[in-house]
């Protein structure tokens, strides 16, 4: 049970914890930008700021992996 | 256009997903008994189907549009991140390549272990290595399909991929195990990597109010960041790997 509890664990949230927080952080990081910045800016741009964060937490989990 | 890239996206991790699920089938049934694998195997499959037809529906049906979408783009984000990490260490030669055949000796070689199946009555050790192996996999392609489907008119083209899947890897399977040798998993796991979290980039920012310039075209050109940033992975990683070849 608790190995199949554990093949759950990694199965969502992969085998590190780089990755689930590299997303949480993404995400985060995405909704402190859009309240800051004008509601404009952030309807034509914010997914550009979202790929960024999300292409930075993947260069983190590759520099924790190797 | 959405349409064909969720259908195809959808395809293609469950296929990949289906195939590992196919290999421990076929390494339990050759190296125990194939009925024993094939009940473990459908029992497996079902308790999937029981479990996604349960818990999807209301999951999907209860949200605000943009949470879900925010919720959606965030799994399909953590599984693309993951395989995407994954294909570009396998892809430098930082870890072992992803090979479905591999899958399969590894489980012959635990089954191998306890000793001979019983002769006549149902072979329990077999089922549930079946069943456990195909579970797992199996749930990954829920998640997938549900996640890749959450979104408003997406689940047509969800469960019409992860069915086309399903009809190519029955197909692998009954040309035998051999294919499973030729497949380049691990690019095809890194585009997969590349497409789920394009498709978790989108929907997530859509959920933040986010209008992508050029509609949904703003898939492809996600997309190739993401490929851009990959390819950029490996030859940081190890640039004399980029041209490495599949080991047979």
């Amino acid at each position: 049970m608790t190995q199949l509890l554990r093949s759950l664990r990694k199965l969502v949230f992969g085998e590190t914890w780089v990755v689930p927080l590299g997303v949480g952080g993404a995400l985060l990081g995405s909704l402190l930008v859009r309240a800051s910045v004008p509601a404009g800016a952030w309807h034509t741009a914010g997914g550009f700021v979202l790929a960024a964060l999300v292409a930075a937490a993947l260069v983190a989990s590759l520099r924790a992996g190797s | 256009m959405t349409f064909v890239l969720t259908m195809s996206a959808a395809t293609a991790a469950a296929g990949l997903e289906m195939l590992e699920a196919l290999a421990i089938v076929l390494a339990v049934g050759i190296s125990r008994n194939l009925r024993d694998a094939l009940l473990g195997g459908i029992a497996a499959v079902a308790s999937v189907l029981l479990l996604c037809a349960a818990l999807g529906p209301p999951l999907l049906a209860g949200a605000d549009l943009h949470f879900l979408r925010v919720v959606v783009g965030g799994f399909l984000l953590l599984f693309g991140l993951e395989w995407l990490r994954k294909g570009v260490l396998r892809v430098a030669g930082r870890r072992r390549r992803s090979s479905s055949y591999h899958e399969f000796l590894e489980t012959r070689e635990t089954l191998d272990e306890p000793g001979e199946a019983p002769v006549g009555g149902p072979d329990w050790a077999a089922r549930l290595v079946a069943f456990k192996g195909v579970f797992l996999e199996g749930l990954e392609v829920g998640l997938i399909v549900l996640a890749l489907g959450g979104a408003p008119g997406r689940l047509t083209p969800a469960l019409l991929g992860a069915a086309l899947a399903l009809v190519l890897v029955t197909a692998v399977g009954v040309v035998l195990h051999r294919p499973l040798q030729r497949l380049p998993e691990t690019q095809l796991k890194l585009g997969v990597g590349v497409a789920l979290t394009a498709f978790g980039t989108f929907f997530a920012a859509e959920g933040l109010n986010v209008e992508w310039p050029l509609g949904d075209v703003a898939l492809l050109y996600v997309a190739g960041l993401y490929a851009a940033v990959a390819w950029l992975g490996v030859r940081w990683l190890s640039p004399a790997a980029i041209r490495a070849p599949e080991p047979a």
